[in-house]
């Protein structure tokens, strides 16, 4: 079943909500967090036909946005249930809020809108979609949105649940007079007079079948069925049904119904009995009568929402004969230069071509570029573009926005502030590794951030792990004595831990950490033997040196001038960890000798959404930068 | 020809042309609507003091604002989009320019108004609050909020300590930066230490203090940090001559939130709860505002 549904601002209010069972706020804050914000799960375009998903915590989220209103719909259901209909429930609910209540939104200056009335329309949806679900004989029965109208007019601020009880109630009714095939023969000594009585003056008849339904519902669930019309329609789903009556619906939820009933029953059923008889009838006559009319206006009046929705949606998207076209194009080519023109898909598309050569240009790999292109396209499509912008201007900003989020870090990178942390907080020392693929600079980068440690009065240990390369180990050893000789005035010390060659990197690895834990190095930074990301047996031996070593960040070093195998590298190294571990950052070097095709980094944090650290950007040891992320953007666009 | 021959257009203009009637007619009949446009868009936009709600995600900006609004929190969720309303301060706080005033008169209920605009705090998107705080002239206070419960560990902590130096350094950048000898507007900031129904939030008190310790640690670290990598690689030489600015004081000795007096930002840190199993209690912060109006 259905756990809850909630409707919600971009600016994180929820609007409308009905909770069937509650959820922790945690999962749809991360649905948020993960999916609009970080951008870690890409959603598949919504003509593939299904709504995306997003799964947390043994939750299965579906959603839906209504973008121009800055409206999120989201359905939270168990994983376990499979629910069918979810899609259509949202796109249903989608275009009715949105016809019942866009002028609201969009007034702006205001949070909340009023949202009770929406409630019955909901209700209405979710029995219609969960009746044609199972196929049943009888789904259309009207009477409960009428009532639930009837009600949520007469007083708005009532709360959900007579609204809800009020629904339910005549549907009892009309299920046990429109569907005598459907009602077995078990429940027939209640049923005739029960019609009868309906026929007279239906509320005691009722009445009688629920007191009835209460008995037989307590022996054995399919016999009561006659009156029990919508647990039938709900399911083979009877069990469905009962689940959430039985289980959850005894205390919580639904119970609130039930209990209503039980309550309104137990008063009638003393001496209240014959006033009820009296007055009853009344109001159960003057409801057909207008109940019937209002019932049928509420259903009409979803549908029409519904379909008029539908249909501006589908007369935006084609525009009939010559002269309506060719009309449509001079207005459409006005607009484009005066502004207020509603962006469709095929609006975006030439442009968008354009910005995503553009940016291939700037080196970014195919994926990366493809996958901006996706972002700003989901983000514009159905949006007007403000007055005097062109659509390639808007792009151009939207570009900028999408490139922007990608590249900045969600939490701070401060290295500085994560040694002293560590440092006051354990005797281990804190430890550092690169790794990349061959020739990239690992040991150069290395030596810079070394210096830059140094600088900041640290006690480093250079780990010379690269045991294969004939001279890495001696490399090292010429950075440690120039970098000995830079730091001595600023009071850092620094030394070299080296085990000559072909030994097992892991090892040494681990018991430089040991090493420096005792002479009292403070920060332990571990070149690695570049190795090719696509080699599966130099990658599988990354596991055991992340589980020996224990780093506290690895870092990766890339070049800025790799293309588009720039993806695959960054992929593989961050999965090369075993499960539990990544990367922590890259460190982008060469980005010097590239000008402004500075298109790695974004390919390299598209495909992993991990943060680019530092940037090289020269020969010397100081020539080590953290990003600038508005000047990158700047580059990326120029 | 000459404006004095005969069919000049200034002879044209004097005579009883038709022309010249249906044109003078029509100027002394538009003159006073477009003159009265004019003054009355000139004056419409009475721009109302905005308050700016800022601060780490998580931590009930959004359940602020809406309890301004409606007097009740709703439901909220991690924002994405700024959100901005009109909101008006609750009859038990009159604003401090207009405390003189009764209740009915309209300038006090003019003053009692203000916009609250609620930024996103999630790490990706501060930028939009940060360029809200540099661009906006109407900016009339600041609303830091920050979850009390949260500050209690080391990670909450440097996270709004982070967003708080930020901010505050964006704010001393506009004092040092101003043209004028006078120097802009004062711009005061309120750390609303939330959630202290909490039973693990930190009282108010200690959340300055520990924000003050942590800035410290943001600002040591940032002036021993690498440069940024925008001179070096744009090639523009704006980066270059920009030296690195220290929050406060030059940035030696520990940092306290009484130095950024010196740049026109009192800071005060003042508790409350806006949600809570009795209720909300956010009396504090409203009189806060109130001061501010």
């Amino acid at each position: 079943m259905l756990d809850t549904f909630e409707i919600l601002t971009t600016s994180g209010v929820v609007l409308w909500s009905r909770t069937y069972v509650p959820v922790g706020a945690n999962v749809i804050d991360s649905l948020i967090r993960d999916v609009f914000i970080e951008e870690r799960i890409v959603p598949q375009p919504d003509d593939v036909g299904q709504k995306p998903t997003y799964k947390k915590d043994g939750y299965t989220l579906k959603w839906t946005t209504a973008k121009d209103l800055g409206l999120i719909f989201v359905a939270v259901y168990q994983s376990l249930v499979h629910l069918t209909w979810i899609d259509k429930l949202l796109d249903n609910v989608r275009a009715l809020f949105t016809g019942l209540y866009s002028e609201q939104v969009k007034e702006k200056k205001a949070s909340t809108i009023d949202t009770q009335k929406f409630t019955p329309y909901f209700e209405r949806q979710i029995q219609e979609l969960e009746g044609q679900s199972d196929a049943s004989t009888d789904v259309k029965l009207t009477p409960p949105s009428s009532s639930g109208n009837d009600s949520a007019e007469e007083k708005e601020h009532a709360p959900t649940f007579p609204l809800l009880q009020k629904p339910q109630r005549p549907l009892y009714d009309t299920s046990a007079e429109s569907t005598p095939v459907v009602t077995p023969s078990n429940s027939r000594p209640t049923t005739p007079g029960q019609g009868h009585l309906i026929m007279a003056k239906g509320k005691p008849g009722q009445k009688l079948s629920r007191r009835d339904r209460k008995k037989v519902a307590a022996t054995s669930a399919p016999a009561s069925s006659g009156d029990e019309a919508n647990v039938k329609r709900k399911g083979k789903g009877a069990t469905k049904k009962n689940r959430v009556w039985g289980e959850f619906g005894a205390d919580e939820e639904d119970p609130d119904v039930v209990l209503d009933y039980s309550q309104s029953d137990l008063r009638g059923d003393g001496a209240e009995q014959e006033t009820l008889e009296e007055i009853k009838p009344e109001t159960w006559g003057r409801k057909t009568g207008k109940g019937q009319f209002v019932l049928k206006d509420l259903d009409e009046e979803m549908d029409a929402i519904i379909s008029e929705q539908n249909a501006k949606k589908e007369k935006s998207q084609p525009s009939s004969g010559l002269v309506g076209s060719s009309l449509g194009a001079i207005g459409g080519l006005f607009r484009n230069v005066v502004g207020g023109k509603t962006l469709t898909k095929e609006d975006l598309d030439k442009s968008l071509k354009g910005m995503e050569d553009h940016l291939l240009k700037k080196n970014v790999a195919r994926e990366a570029a493809v996958r901006l292109c996706e972002s700003v396209e989901r983000d514009l499509v159905g949006l007007k573009t403000g007055s005097f912008t062109t659509i390639e201007s808007t792009i151009r900003t939207s570009m900028e926005k999408a490139l922007t989020k990608m590249l900045t870090p969600t939490t701070s990178l401060d290295l500085l502030r994560s040694i002293q942390t560590v440092n006051s907080t354990t005797t281990r020392p804190y430890v550092i590794s690169i790794v990349g693929v061959n020739g990239v600079g690992k040991s150069t980068n290395l030596s810079k951030i070394a210096f830059f440690l140094l600088q900041n009065q640290h006690k480093v240990l250079i780990a010379a792990a690269d045991t294969f390369r004939s001279g890495a180990v001696e490399q090292l050893g010429v950075h440690v004595k120039n970098l000995k000789e830079l730091s001595k005035r600023e009071g850092g010390s620094v030394e070299i831990f080296e085990k000559g060659y072909g030994k097992d990197a892991a090892n040494i690895a681990a018991d430089a950490v040991a090493f420096a834990e005792k002479n009292g190095f403070n920060v332990v930074l571990i070149d690695t033997a570049g190795r090719r990301h696509n080699d599966a047996r130099l990658m599988s031996n990354l596991e055991k040196f992340a589980k020996l070593a224990k780093p506290d960040k690895i870092f990766m070093v890339g070049e800025a001038l790799v293309g588009t195998d720039s993806v695959a590298q960054a992929r593989n190294f961050n999965a090369s960890f075993g499960p539990g571990r990544g990367l922590d950052g890259f460190v982008i070097s060469k980005c010097d000798t590239v000008g402004d095709m500075v298109g790695t980094l974004v390919s390299m944090v598209h495909a992993t959404s991990i943060p680019v650290v530092f940037l090289g950007v020269g020969q010397h040891y100081a020539d080590l930068r953290g990003l600038n992320v508005g000047s990158v953007c700047r580059l990326l666009m120029s | 020809m000459a404006w004095y021959d005969e069919d000049s257009w200034l002879t044209a203009a004097f005579a009883p042309n038709i022309a010249t009637i249906a044109v003078t007619l029509l100027l002394a009949l538009v003159l006073p609507f477009l003159v009265h446009a004019f003054i009355y868009r000139a004056q419409s936009p009475a721009a109302l003091p905005t308050f700016l709600l800022i601060g780490p995600s998580g931590a009930g900006k959004t359940a602020f604002l809406t309890l301004t609004e409606c007097n009740t929190p709703a439901n909220t969720h991690t924002s994405t989009a700024p959100l901005a309303i009109d909101a008006l301060l609750p009859d038990a706080h009159p604003p401090s320019s207009a405390s003189f005033r009764s209740a009915g008169d309209p300038a006090y209920e003019r003053a009692r108004r203000f916009l609250l605009l609620d930024t996103p705090g999630h790490g990706k998107l501060r930028r939009l609050a940060l360029a809200q705080l540099t661009s906006a002239a109407n900016i009339r206070a600041i609303i830091f909020v920050v979850d009390a419960s949260s500050v209690a560990d080391e990670a909450g902590l440097n996270d709004a300590a982070d967003y708080l130096h930020d901010v505050l350094l964006s704010l001393q950048k506009r004092y040092t930066g101003a043209k004028t000898s006078k120097g802009p507007k004062e711009i005061p900031v309120l750390v609303a230490a939330n959630k202290l129904d909490v039973f693990t939030a930190l009282p108010p008190h200690v959340v300055k203090v520990s924000l003050e310790r942590a800035i410290t640690d943001v600002r040591k670290s940032r002036a021993k940090g690498l440069k940024d990598s925008g001179a070096a690689l744009g090639g523009t030489d704006d980066g270059l001559d920009d030296e690195r600015e220290c929050l406060g004081e030059g940035g030696e000795g520990p940092f306290e939130f009484r130095q950024m007096e010196e740049v026109g930002t009192t800071v005060d840190v003042q508790g409350g709860n806006v949600l809570g199993g009795d209720g909300s209690d956010v009396d504090k912060w409203w009189a806060w505002i109130a001061e501010q109006l």
